[in-house]
């Protein structure tokens, strides 16, 4: 509990050279790979690259949101910083310290500090646990709590997430999908984690319940200060949510910026593409984007959105963008200035 | 929208398909479900009714009673009507239709659209053969032309090449083609109604934004009458001309989209829309949500008088009473709420 009565977050509008001078978490050139190399029975293909070269800072009590379409290697990103999965290349330090060279107990006894919240409460809980052993479990493995005093603090974060001491011998079965989304951010929350990746938390529910959830997660971020990974496919919750948005598209990072500016002056065409598509979110429908997202498996080369740009030109094919600042905080990974979105 | 009145005139002079008072109930082991429990709907040639709620409301299996897709054992339909008037203008009773004559319907003349292509789309056959199925099952067309006309139905949903993609099988193709071609698949023999059932809901943003510019495009071509049924109020303002909000097993509020959207006259309406995360406001501020309270009445024991009753802002003792009934607010606009006169929503 002691870290956290120091990460206090003072102000939320906080600078670009503070975010960057004490970074919770940082990743630098972060990559991964997944496919095989060839073995006795297989023959080696060509590897999908999920994640390719991505830096990162989150600030301590950041929201920052992650957004892109399936296949845009979001989800691997979120379990690249965690150390869930390990990284082809690049590294990542949280709090000053590199993961990748922990070693796996060390590594164990750290994910105290960093959790996750899965989109699906039914399977992400253990359908033969009770919610009482499913949150006194991480308590007493991180917390060393034992017996009435890791009930105590079960029914602790159980009544934070707004259910009660009641629920601590009931199925995940017996609870809506609100209450179990609810239960899993309290299994989350648990081992008083300072930094949590939440991959698509609300997207499996309905609008009424998704709209109790993202207050709850909003209402425990201000309390607790907790530092935030948000990551969804959904545009206007992101816009609720989050300090700060990346917007992913074939494992690269295409815009940075915070929220507002994101939202009201996206400087990508990619990112002005997703503005448009999503019901509601603009008047505007200047243009549809064409086609699919490319196989990530063999990305075009060059700027990987080109294929779908609108405003693509022969140099988008021969340079890889570097993401560069447009404004305050606001950086971009193309090469136009000259086009309006 | 000038559209939208001009769209409700058409359907007054010709519904396509009305539905009244249809009740269907799954009989299971722990008892009764009245899924759908008295709802009426019409839609008319081109236009385009938005059935919309959360999930148990009972919007799929309005849909899928429409179609009669439901299994007789465990789903009965215990009253209404559902009449259809086909391509001749002559009405057909669907609900007391032989199993022939709804084969002859289902496909031909109503086509349905579902939320997972993957799923609805057979893997052992290639999409050509899928698509040509109906069209020479109910139009009588030969293998070749058959083949002809499937290779145009894919050109006219946007597949590009289709001659080198006729002989894919479904695996071999993305999410948002996997979705044309069940619009292919449905459009084949060119039917008076189409009925989606959360056809983007699985799909990428962008690819959702194609399926909806396609769906919209081929309808007004068409002049079909169309069922979109979803659970994102979003959509319903991009496609429809008219939406009817459902709430367990209810409608409880209908009319036209810009109406029942910008200014609800049922509070279960207005609190879906307060629920959805939306832009800034004009100070810029972000706009807090307000979640509904409680949860989705059990389907085995609706609450008494009012569905609503228990999670409403304005219920009163006259709501756990008495069952609200339809009321006109308008000539085209109808709200299932005893109070609407008195609250301001």
């Amino acid at each position: 509990m002691s870290e956290q009565a120091d990460i206090e977050r003072t102000d939320i509008e906080r600078t670009a050279a503070e975010i960057r001078a004490q970074p919770l978490l940082s990743a630098r050139g972060i990559t991964k790979y997944f496919g095989n190399d060839g073995g006795m029975f297989s023959k080696a293909s060509a590897p999908i690259r999920a994640v390719e070269g991505v830096d990162l800072d989150i600030a301590s009590g950041e929201v920052l949101g992650v957004v892109g379409e399936s296949g845009s290697g979001k989800s691997t990103l979120g379990r690249l910083v965690l150390r869930l999965i390990e990284p082809t290349s690049g590294t990542v330090s949280f709090d000053g310290k590199d993961l990748c060279s922990l070693q796996t107990g060390e590594m164990r006894r750290f994910r105290r500090h960093m959790q996750m919240i899965f989109q699906d409460p039914f399977s992400s809980l253990n359908a033969r646990m009770t919610i009482g052993d499913a949150l006194v479990e991480p308590i007493a493995l991180h917390l060393g709590l034992r017996g009435q005093a890791a009930r105590d603090a079960a029914v602790g974060v159980l009544e934070r997430v707004g259910l009660h001491a009641d629920h601590m011998k009931r199925y995940p079965r017996m609870f809506s999908g609100g209450q179990r989304q609810r239960i899993a951010i309290a299994r989350a929350l648990a081992s008083s984690p300072r930094f949590i990746v939440a991959d698509e938390p609300v997207s499996a529910l309905d609008v009424s319940v998704q709209a109790e959830v993202i207050n709850l997660l909003q209402q425990l971020q201000k309390e607790l200060g907790l530092t935030l990974m948000f990551i969804s496919h959904d545009l206007s919750v992101v816009e609720v949510i989050t300090d700060r948005v990346m917007v992913l598209y074939l494992g690269r990072v295409m815009e940075l910026a915070p929220t507002e500016s994101l939202y009201g002056n996206p400087a990508h065409p990619y990112t002005a593409a997703l503005l448009q598509a999503a019901p509601g979110m603009t008047s505007v429908k200047k243009h549809i984007l064409k086609g699919e997202i490319p196989s990530p498996a063999n990305p075009p080369s060059g700027c990987v959105f080109r294929t779908r740009c609108p405003f693509a030109i022969d140099a988008c094919a021969h340079t890889v963008p570097a993401l560069r600042p447009v404004g305050p905080d606001h950086l971009k990974a193309c090469i136009r200035d000259d086009i309006e979105l | 929208m000038p559209l939208t009145e001009q769209a409700v005139e058409t359907a007054a002079r010709r519904p396509v398909l009305s539905v009244q008072n249809l009740k269907t109930h799954f009989m299971t082991d722990a008892g009764v479900i009245k899924a759908v429990n008295g709802v009426s709907l019409s839609v008319g040639e081109g236009e385009t009714l938005a059935v919309v709620g959360e999930s148990g409301s009972g919007k799929s299996v309005t849909g899928l009673t429409v179609m009669r897709l439901l299994g007789r054992t465990t789903a009965r339909v215990v009253g209404g009507s559902i009449e259809f008037v086909d391509r001749d203008g002559k009405a057909i009773d669907l609900l007391n239709l032989s199993d022939m004559g709804m084969e002859k319907v289902r496909g031909h003349d109503i086509a349905m659209i579902f939320q997972d292509p993957m799923s609805s789309l057979n893997p052992v056959f290639t999409i050509g053969n899928q698509i040509a199925e109906p069209i020479r099952i109910h139009q009588g067309f030969g293998k070749k032309e058959a083949r002809a006309k499937a290779l145009d139905l894919l050109r006219q949903v946007g597949i590009s090449d289709p001659e080198s993609r006729i002989d894919s099988y479904p695996h071999q193709l993305s999410g948002g083609m996997r979705q044309r071609v069940m619009i292919a698949i449905a459009l084949a023999c060119d039917p008076r109604l189409l009925i989606a059932d959360e056809p983007t809901t699985a799909l990428d943003v962008t690819i959702q934004a194609q399926i909806m510019a396609l769906l919209k495009q081929l309808q007004a071509e068409r002049n079909m009458a169309m069922i979109f049924v979803t659970h994102d109020l979003k959509l319903v303002d991009e496609i429809a001309d008219r939406v009817a909000v459902m709430y367990a097993s209810q409608v409880v509020e209908e009319g036209p989209v810009d109406q029942v959207l910008g200014h609800p006259r049922h509070p279960y309406t207005k609190a879906l829309l307060e629920c959805i995360p939306s832009r800034r406001d004009a100070q810029g501020e972000r706009r807090q949500l307000h979640p509904i309270p409680g949860t989705l009445p059990n389907p085995l024991s609706p609450p008494s008088g009012c569905r609503f009753h228990p999670r409403c802002g304005f219920a009163a003792d006259i709501c756990i009473a008495s069952d609200p009934e339809l009321e006109a607010v308008a000539s085209d606009h109808v709200t299932r709420c005893l109070r609407w006169q008195e609250v301001a929503l």
